[in-house]
Protein backbone atom coordinates (compact mmCIF):
# COMPACT_ATOMS: atom_id res chain seq x y z
CA UNK A 1 0.00 0.00 0.00
CA UNK A 2 2.33 2.08 0.75
CA UNK A 3 4.82 1.65 -2.51
CA UNK A 4 1.07 2.40 -4.21
CA UNK A 5 1.31 5.79 -2.44
CA UNK A 6 4.95 6.12 -3.57
CA UNK A 7 4.99 5.60 -7.18
CA UNK A 8 1.02 7.62 -7.56
CA UNK A 9 2.52 10.55 -5.76
CA UNK A 10 5.69 10.15 -8.06
CA UNK A 11 3.49 9.93 -10.60
CA UNK A 12 1.54 13.04 -10.03
CA UNK A 13 4.68 15.16 -9.87
CA UNK A 14 6.13 13.76 -13.42
CA UNK A 15 2.95 14.51 -14.55
CA UNK A 16 2.56 17.93 -13.22
CA UNK A 17 6.40 18.48 -13.74
CA UNK A 18 5.87 18.22 -17.30
CA UNK A 19 2.71 19.64 -17.64
CA UNK A 20 4.13 22.58 -16.00
CA UNK A 21 7.49 22.71 -18.83
CA UNK A 22 4.67 22.70 -21.61
CA UNK A 23 3.32 25.83 -19.85
CA UNK A 24 6.53 27.10 -19.06
CA UNK A 25 7.58 26.58 -23.20
CA UNK A 26 4.51 27.89 -24.89
CA UNK A 27 4.60 30.85 -22.52
CA UNK A 28 8.16 31.41 -23.85
CA UNK A 29 7.38 31.15 -27.51
CA UNK A 30 4.38 33.75 -26.94
CA UNK A 31 7.13 36.02 -24.74
CA UNK A 32 10.01 35.32 -27.08
CA UNK A 33 6.91 36.38 -29.75
CA UNK A 34 8.14 33.62 -31.91
CA UNK A 35 4.69 34.10 -33.85
CA UNK A 36 5.81 36.88 -35.19
CA UNK A 37 7.93 35.16 -37.96
CA UNK A 38 7.08 31.62 -37.54
CA UNK A 39 3.61 30.57 -38.47
CA UNK A 40 2.77 28.54 -35.03
CA UNK A 41 -0.82 27.38 -36.38
CA UNK A 42 -1.99 25.54 -39.92
CA UNK A 43 -2.83 25.74 -42.36
CA UNK A 44 0.38 26.56 -44.76
CA UNK A 45 -0.06 29.34 -46.77
CA UNK A 46 -1.90 28.13 -50.26
CA UNK A 47 -0.74 31.19 -52.12
CA UNK A 48 2.26 32.65 -53.60
CA UNK A 49 1.55 35.90 -52.39
CA UNK A 50 0.92 34.23 -48.88
CA UNK A 51 4.47 32.66 -48.92
CA UNK A 52 6.17 35.79 -49.93
CA UNK A 53 5.11 36.74 -46.25
CA UNK A 54 6.48 34.10 -44.81
CA UNK A 55 9.67 35.40 -42.47
CA UNK A 56 10.74 32.10 -40.81
CA UNK A 57 9.65 28.05 -41.25
CA UNK A 58 6.74 27.07 -40.36
CA UNK A 59 6.83 25.32 -36.79
CA UNK A 60 3.23 24.36 -36.52
CA UNK A 61 4.32 20.80 -37.18
CA UNK A 62 8.01 21.05 -35.36
CA UNK A 63 7.33 17.85 -33.75
CA UNK A 64 6.63 15.92 -36.56
CA UNK A 65 9.43 17.16 -38.67
CA UNK A 66 12.85 17.90 -35.67
CA UNK A 67 14.34 15.91 -33.69
CA UNK A 68 14.06 16.95 -30.18
CA UNK A 69 17.72 17.00 -29.29
CA UNK A 70 18.71 19.03 -32.19
CA UNK A 71 16.20 21.58 -31.41
CA UNK A 72 17.41 22.22 -28.05
CA UNK A 73 20.89 22.95 -29.35
CA UNK A 74 19.49 25.06 -31.90
CA UNK A 75 17.06 26.98 -29.76
CA UNK A 76 20.18 28.19 -28.05
CA UNK A 77 21.80 29.81 -31.24
CA UNK A 78 20.04 29.34 -33.85
CA UNK A 79 22.25 30.12 -37.64
CA UNK A 80 20.83 30.33 -41.24
CA UNK A 81 19.97 27.07 -42.35
CA UNK A 82 18.89 28.21 -45.73
CA UNK A 83 21.60 29.89 -48.18
CA UNK A 84 18.93 32.42 -49.37
CA UNK A 85 16.95 33.08 -46.19
CA UNK A 86 13.65 31.09 -45.82
CA UNK A 87 11.77 32.36 -49.27
CA UNK A 88 15.27 32.35 -51.34
CA UNK A 89 13.27 35.05 -53.73
CA UNK A 90 13.08 37.95 -50.72
CA UNK A 91 16.48 38.01 -50.50
CA UNK A 92 17.82 38.67 -53.83
CA UNK A 93 20.17 41.24 -55.14
CA UNK A 94 20.89 41.57 -59.30
CA UNK A 95 24.10 42.47 -59.93
CA UNK A 96 24.57 43.13 -63.63
CA UNK A 97 22.31 40.09 -65.12
CA UNK A 98 23.35 37.95 -61.88
CA UNK A 99 21.32 37.07 -59.00
CA UNK A 100 23.19 36.85 -55.36
CA UNK A 101 22.25 36.43 -52.05
CA UNK A 102 21.78 39.73 -50.06
CA UNK A 103 21.54 40.47 -46.17
CA UNK A 104 19.69 37.56 -44.59
CA UNK A 105 17.61 38.96 -41.74
CA UNK A 106 18.73 36.69 -38.15
CA UNK A 107 16.72 35.19 -35.85
CA UNK A 108 16.55 37.46 -32.40
CA UNK A 109 15.64 34.74 -30.17
CA UNK A 110 18.71 33.15 -28.60
CA UNK A 111 17.65 31.28 -25.03
CA UNK A 112 19.19 29.77 -22.17
CA UNK A 113 19.52 26.15 -21.86
CA UNK A 114 16.70 25.58 -19.25
CA UNK A 115 14.56 27.89 -21.68
CA UNK A 116 15.60 25.90 -24.97
CA UNK A 117 14.31 22.59 -23.19
CA UNK A 118 11.28 24.18 -22.25
CA UNK A 119 10.53 25.56 -25.87
CA UNK A 120 11.67 22.30 -27.27
CA UNK A 121 9.19 20.49 -25.06
CA UNK A 122 6.26 22.54 -26.38
CA UNK A 123 7.46 22.15 -29.94
CA UNK A 124 7.61 18.82 -29.96
CA UNK A 125 3.72 18.36 -28.88
CA UNK A 126 2.89 20.31 -32.21
CA UNK A 127 2.35 17.36 -34.48
CA UNK A 128 0.89 16.42 -37.95
CA UNK A 129 -1.34 13.15 -36.97
CA UNK A 130 -1.28 12.84 -40.73
CA UNK A 131 2.23 12.11 -40.82
CA UNK A 132 2.88 8.11 -40.46
CA UNK A 133 5.99 6.88 -38.12
CA UNK A 134 7.95 4.27 -37.94
CA UNK A 135 7.92 4.40 -41.81
CA UNK A 136 11.61 4.85 -42.03
CA UNK A 137 13.78 2.06 -42.04
CA UNK A 138 17.69 2.63 -41.15
CA UNK A 139 19.45 -0.11 -42.65
CA UNK A 140 23.38 0.25 -44.36
CA UNK A 141 23.44 1.52 -47.74
CA UNK A 142 25.53 2.20 -50.79
CA UNK A 143 26.45 5.58 -50.72
CA UNK A 144 27.80 5.51 -54.01
CA UNK A 145 24.31 4.31 -55.25
CA UNK A 146 22.38 6.86 -52.91
CA UNK A 147 24.49 9.79 -54.90
CA UNK A 148 24.12 8.51 -58.52
CA UNK A 149 20.35 8.83 -57.23
CA UNK A 150 20.50 11.96 -55.69
CA UNK A 151 23.06 14.42 -57.56
CA UNK A 152 23.29 12.32 -61.23
CA UNK A 153 19.61 11.40 -61.57
CA UNK A 154 17.64 13.77 -59.38
CA UNK A 155 19.82 16.88 -59.39
CA UNK A 156 19.09 17.80 -55.70
CA UNK A 157 22.18 19.56 -55.24
CA UNK A 158 20.84 21.85 -58.15
CA UNK A 159 18.89 23.84 -55.13
CA UNK A 160 20.64 22.18 -51.74
CA UNK A 161 23.91 22.12 -50.62
CA UNK A 162 25.78 18.83 -49.64
CA UNK A 163 28.21 19.31 -46.65
CA UNK A 164 31.60 19.49 -47.73
CA UNK A 165 34.27 16.96 -46.42
CA UNK A 166 36.72 17.66 -43.53
CA UNK A 167 35.02 21.06 -42.57
CA UNK A 168 35.43 22.23 -46.28
CA UNK A 169 32.40 24.54 -47.38
CA UNK A 170 29.49 22.58 -49.29
CA UNK A 171 28.57 22.05 -52.97
CA UNK A 172 25.47 23.16 -54.13
CA UNK A 173 22.47 25.51 -54.47
CA UNK A 174 21.37 27.61 -52.03
CA UNK A 175 17.64 27.97 -52.73
CA UNK A 176 16.70 25.10 -50.39
CA UNK A 177 18.02 24.32 -46.85
CA UNK A 178 21.46 22.66 -46.77
CA UNK A 179 21.87 18.46 -46.30
CA UNK A 180 25.07 19.84 -43.79
CA UNK A 181 23.66 18.35 -40.35
CA UNK A 182 20.18 17.55 -41.90
CA UNK A 183 20.81 14.01 -40.09
CA UNK A 184 20.79 15.40 -36.74
CA UNK A 185 18.09 17.96 -37.24
CA UNK A 186 15.19 16.08 -38.69
CA UNK A 187 13.34 13.22 -37.99
CA UNK A 188 13.82 10.56 -40.66
CA UNK A 189 10.12 9.69 -40.79
CA UNK A 190 9.26 13.43 -41.93
CA UNK A 191 12.18 13.46 -44.57
CA UNK A 192 10.48 10.33 -46.30
CA UNK A 193 7.03 12.12 -45.87
CA UNK A 194 8.58 15.63 -47.10
CA UNK A 195 10.70 13.92 -49.76
CA UNK A 196 7.56 12.07 -51.17
CA UNK A 197 4.91 14.50 -51.61
CA UNK A 198 6.38 18.42 -50.67
CA UNK A 199 3.06 19.61 -51.26
CA UNK A 200 1.33 17.83 -48.57
CA UNK A 201 3.37 19.76 -46.13
CA UNK A 202 3.99 23.40 -48.00
CA UNK A 203 1.18 23.48 -50.88
CA UNK A 204 3.49 26.43 -52.68
CA UNK A 205 6.74 25.37 -51.71
CA UNK A 206 9.41 25.61 -54.77
CA UNK A 207 10.74 21.32 -54.24
CA UNK A 208 9.43 19.50 -57.31
CA UNK A 209 7.40 16.41 -56.40
CA UNK A 210 9.22 13.44 -57.62
CA UNK A 211 7.98 9.89 -58.06
CA UNK A 212 10.09 7.82 -55.99
CA UNK A 213 9.84 4.23 -54.88
CA UNK A 214 9.66 3.01 -50.89
CA UNK A 215 13.57 1.25 -52.00
CA UNK A 216 14.59 5.18 -53.37
CA UNK A 217 12.74 6.86 -50.39
CA UNK A 218 14.78 4.57 -47.82
CA UNK A 219 18.20 4.93 -49.47
CA UNK A 220 17.61 8.76 -49.73
CA UNK A 221 16.70 9.15 -46.12
CA UNK A 222 19.24 6.49 -45.14
CA UNK A 223 22.03 8.95 -46.88
CA UNK A 224 20.57 12.45 -45.34
CA UNK A 225 20.29 10.32 -41.61
CA UNK A 226 23.87 9.82 -42.16
CA UNK A 227 24.75 13.75 -42.76
CA UNK A 228 25.29 14.89 -39.05
CA UNK B 1 -44.76 33.52 -36.92
CA UNK B 2 -43.69 30.11 -37.78
CA UNK B 3 -42.55 31.50 -41.55
CA UNK B 4 -40.68 34.52 -39.81
CA UNK B 5 -38.25 31.85 -37.94
CA UNK B 6 -37.90 29.44 -41.24
CA UNK B 7 -37.27 32.43 -43.94
CA UNK B 8 -34.17 33.89 -42.43
CA UNK B 9 -32.98 30.19 -41.65
CA UNK B 10 -32.97 29.49 -45.06
CA UNK B 11 -31.67 33.13 -46.47
CA UNK B 12 -28.56 32.24 -44.24
CA UNK B 13 -28.20 28.81 -45.15
CA UNK B 14 -27.75 29.79 -48.58
CA UNK B 15 -25.64 32.67 -47.95
CA UNK B 16 -23.48 30.35 -45.79
CA UNK B 17 -23.25 27.40 -48.58
CA UNK B 18 -22.23 30.50 -51.02
CA UNK B 19 -19.63 31.85 -49.56
CA UNK B 20 -18.37 28.30 -48.89
CA UNK B 21 -18.29 27.01 -52.38
CA UNK B 22 -16.65 30.52 -53.13
CA UNK B 23 -14.08 30.76 -50.69
CA UNK B 24 -12.89 26.79 -51.80
CA UNK B 25 -13.16 28.03 -55.27
CA UNK B 26 -10.84 30.60 -54.11
CA UNK B 27 -8.24 28.43 -52.41
CA UNK B 28 -7.89 26.73 -55.91
CA UNK B 29 -7.56 29.63 -58.03
CA UNK B 30 -4.75 29.89 -60.65
CA UNK B 31 -1.45 31.31 -59.51
CA UNK B 32 -0.55 34.04 -62.34
CA UNK B 33 2.33 32.81 -65.00
CA UNK B 34 4.07 36.19 -63.57
CA UNK B 35 4.06 34.64 -59.59
CA UNK B 36 4.62 31.20 -60.89
CA UNK B 37 7.53 32.43 -62.82
CA UNK B 38 8.87 34.49 -59.49
CA UNK B 39 8.82 31.66 -57.24
CA UNK B 40 9.45 28.38 -59.19
CA UNK B 41 11.45 29.34 -61.99
CA UNK B 42 13.34 32.60 -60.44
CA UNK B 43 15.78 30.13 -58.38
CA UNK B 44 17.64 28.62 -61.81
CA UNK B 45 16.86 31.34 -63.94
CA UNK B 46 16.97 34.10 -62.83
CA UNK B 47 14.91 37.55 -61.59
CA UNK B 48 15.94 38.88 -65.44
CA UNK B 49 15.40 35.23 -66.60
CA UNK B 50 19.04 35.41 -68.07
CA UNK B 51 20.08 31.59 -66.68
CA UNK B 52 22.07 33.73 -63.49
CA UNK B 53 19.72 32.67 -60.61
CA UNK B 54 21.21 32.02 -57.39
CA UNK B 55 21.07 28.49 -57.91
CA UNK B 56 23.21 28.89 -61.58
CA UNK B 57 26.93 28.64 -60.02
CA UNK B 58 26.13 24.83 -58.72
CA UNK B 59 24.65 24.03 -62.01
CA UNK B 60 27.11 21.52 -64.17
CA UNK B 61 24.58 23.23 -66.87
CA UNK B 62 23.72 26.59 -67.25
CA UNK B 63 19.82 27.16 -67.25
CA UNK B 64 18.44 28.43 -70.17
CA UNK B 65 18.18 32.03 -71.36
CA UNK B 66 14.10 33.16 -71.33
CA UNK B 67 15.72 36.53 -73.10
CA UNK B 68 16.92 35.23 -76.31
CA UNK B 69 14.91 35.50 -78.94
CA UNK B 70 17.85 32.97 -80.99
CA UNK B 71 17.11 30.09 -78.29
CA UNK B 72 14.25 30.41 -77.67
CA UNK B 73 12.73 30.51 -81.10
CA UNK B 74 14.36 26.99 -81.64
CA UNK B 75 11.95 25.45 -79.57
CA UNK B 76 7.90 24.23 -80.29
CA UNK B 77 5.66 25.46 -77.64
CA UNK B 78 4.45 21.78 -77.35
CA UNK B 79 8.43 20.81 -75.66
CA UNK B 80 8.68 24.14 -73.86
CA UNK B 81 5.30 23.09 -71.74
CA UNK B 82 6.62 19.46 -71.86
CA UNK B 83 9.67 20.59 -70.39
CA UNK B 84 7.88 22.51 -67.49
CA UNK B 85 5.28 19.75 -66.74
CA UNK B 86 7.63 16.59 -67.29
CA UNK B 87 10.99 17.70 -66.48
CA UNK B 88 14.40 18.37 -68.94
CA UNK B 89 15.14 14.51 -69.15
CA UNK B 90 11.47 14.20 -71.50
CA UNK B 91 12.87 16.64 -74.13
CA UNK B 92 16.15 15.13 -74.13
CA UNK B 93 17.75 18.15 -72.00
CA UNK B 94 19.14 18.07 -68.56
CA UNK B 95 17.92 16.54 -65.21
CA UNK B 96 18.42 19.73 -63.42
CA UNK B 97 15.14 20.88 -64.52
CA UNK B 98 12.52 18.87 -62.67
CA UNK B 99 9.09 18.38 -63.70
CA UNK B 100 6.82 20.90 -61.94
CA UNK B 101 3.67 19.15 -62.11
CA UNK B 102 2.78 19.20 -58.61
CA UNK B 103 3.74 23.18 -58.80
CA UNK B 104 1.49 24.59 -61.73
CA UNK B 105 -1.66 22.98 -63.01
CA UNK B 106 -1.63 22.38 -66.99
CA UNK B 107 -3.66 25.67 -67.59
CA UNK B 108 -0.81 27.50 -65.70
CA UNK B 109 2.23 25.73 -67.88
CA UNK B 110 0.07 26.73 -70.51
CA UNK B 111 -0.06 30.57 -69.20
CA UNK B 112 3.74 30.14 -69.02
CA UNK B 113 4.64 28.75 -72.33
CA UNK B 114 2.89 32.44 -73.30
CA UNK B 115 4.95 34.38 -70.54
CA UNK B 116 8.00 32.72 -71.82
CA UNK B 117 7.68 34.06 -75.34
CA UNK B 118 6.71 37.20 -73.82
CA UNK B 119 10.47 37.67 -72.49
CA UNK B 120 12.01 36.24 -75.56
CA UNK B 121 9.52 38.53 -77.88
CA UNK B 122 9.62 35.43 -80.23
CA UNK B 123 7.15 32.82 -81.69
CA UNK B 124 7.79 28.84 -80.98
CA UNK B 125 9.56 26.84 -83.59
CA UNK B 126 6.08 25.88 -85.95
Amino acid sequence: MKRLIVLSCLLAFTMAFTGQALADGKALVDSNKCGDCHQMAGPAAATIADVMKRKAPDLFYAGSKFNKEWLVGYIQNPTQLRPAGTVYRNNIKTEGDKDIVGDLPKCASKLSAGDAAAVADYLMTLTDASMAAGVFKQDKFKKARAKILMKKKEACDACHMFPGKKGKPGKGGVSCPTFAGIGARLNPDWMYSFIKHPQHWDPKVWMAKREFTDAQLQLMVNFLSSMK
Amino acid sequence: MRKTTIVPAVIATFVFSFGFVLSMAGSASAESAADNYNLFCVQCHGTKGTGKGVNAPALAVAPRNHTSAKDMSALKDADVFKAIKEGGVAVGKSTQMPSFASNMTDAEITEMVKHLRGMCKCEGKK
